[in-house]
């Protein structure tokens, strides 16, 4: 496939909006210009508060200790488990779509049902860098309440969760659970930290990170490339 | 810029100071990771906005307002919240989206719904959730987020 081609397929609703423009403008002039009018306005917002949000998010992801919250997110661990589920998806980078397997993974290592619907939940819905964005368009008090009755909410639904879907009801040993190390390229975004932390196992290719052949592995390296890995994508079994 | 812009860039650039001070390589992840979330989003987010540009100029907020206040209040919050369902907002849009809405005069009840939807609950990401989780869990989550969103609506309706 030819480059233009592949970016074309990649990105078919940013040329249906370029066609929707076209063919409005051309129909009626004032209603395009007023489009693009509106559109500044989101540019102007998002270009002032999407830099600072990536940063602030990656930091948190890279500063708090996931290992030792993982720990305690077991069945026994009743009120701490679910305190840190809060944490870890509110505190978590990438895209929801990275927190399924991140969150299978979790299940593999025993965190209830229940756990991991709350992790998923406030991955979503409270993100703690988007919490001053929402009080600046929908004022303090509505995003304070909103937070309050979001989290009550996330806590009856995963209780109900947790009474109605059982451990055996996910699946189980998947073909996708391959031995030695494996990267899932759904969730990878290519940030290429990976080669950085150990680059004899891991390169790039067609803009994702892929395992190189290998003989031994060196476990420390292996333990810091996972560890900072944004989107949770490399495993090893 | 009001107080919370500039509340989010002090806080930012203090923690990241702070990191630079503790950990240089371990800031300079944090960066590169921070770059390629948003390159990944850039253009797609492009996409989003200039739609949402469009279909405003075509369909002006107070004109939406205007339909929404001549329905039923629960009628108009399920539909808000189906529609939040099928659309792929990232949040830091969706804000100040829901703040030109409300503006025009947009229901405290439907904005909920849609902002809770729009994250909580994904049909586009529902083959993959189920792929990842069997179908009874990701149905089972989907439904009852979709229920406990216009629930979270309603109770905000009612206390602001």
């Amino acid at each position: 496939m030819s480059k233009a081609v592949k970016f074309i397929k990649n990105n078919l609703f940013l040329l249906a909006v370029v066609i929707a423009y076209l063919t409005i403008t051309i129909i009626h002039p004032s209603l395009g210009a007023l489009g693009i009018k509106n559109s500044g306005y989101y540019v102007k917002e998002m270009l002032m508060i999407m830099p600072v949000i990536f940063v602030l998010t990656a930091l948190l992801d890279t500063w708090v200790p996931k290992e030792t919250i993982i720990k305690f997110l077991g069945k026994e661990a009743k009120t701490k488990g679910v305190v840190l589920s809060f944490l870890l998806g509110s505190i978590s980078a990438g895209p929801i779509y990275a927190a399924f397997p991140f969150c299978v993974m979790l299940h593999k290592k025993g965190a209830s049902i229940r756990n991991i619907v709350i992790i998923l939940s406030s991955w979503a819905v409270i993100k703690i860098p988007m919490l001053l964005n929402e009080a600046k368009f929908l004022g303090f008090k509505f995003m304070i309440v909103r937070w309050v009755i979001t989290v009550i909410a996330i806590l009856i639904f995963a209780s109900i969760t947790n009474k109605i879907v059982k451990d055996k009801d996910l699946p189980q040993g998947k073909a996708q659970e391959k031995s030695g190390v494996y990267i899932n390229r759904d969730a990878c975004m290519g940030c290429t930290i990976c080669t950085k932390k150990y680059p004899q196992l891991f390169q790039m290719d067609r803009k994702k990170a892929n395992v190189k052949e290998y003989s031994n592995l060196d476990m420390e390296l292996l333990d810091s490339a996972i560890k900072s890995c944004p989107v949770k994508a490399i495993e090893y079994n | 810029m009001d107080i919370f812009t500039i509340a989010i860039w002090v806080i930012t650039a203090g923690l990241l100071v702070l990191s630079f001070i503790k950990d240089k390589v371990k800031t300079k992840d944090a960066l590169r990771k921070a770059l390629f979330m948003g390159r990944g989003m850039a253009l797609s987010i492009f996409g989003v906005i200039f739609a949402i540009g469009l279909i405003l100029a075509l369909l002006p907020p107070e004109q939406i307002a205007d339909i929404i206040a001549k329905q039923n209040v629960f009628v108009a919050t399920i539909a808000a919240a189906a529609l939040g369902t099928v659309t792929l907002i990232p949040a830091f849009i969706a804000f100040p989206l829901i703040g030109t809405l409300a503006t025009a005069g947009v229901g405290i009840m439907p904005s909920v719904a849609f902002l809770t939807t729009l994250t909580m609950v994904g049909v586009v990401t529902l083959p993959l959730e189920k792929r990842e989780f069997g179908t009874k869990f990701a149905v089972t989550r989907n439904a009852l987020s979709f229920i406990f969103a216009i629930v979270i609506a309603v109770i905000m309706g009612v206390i602001l």
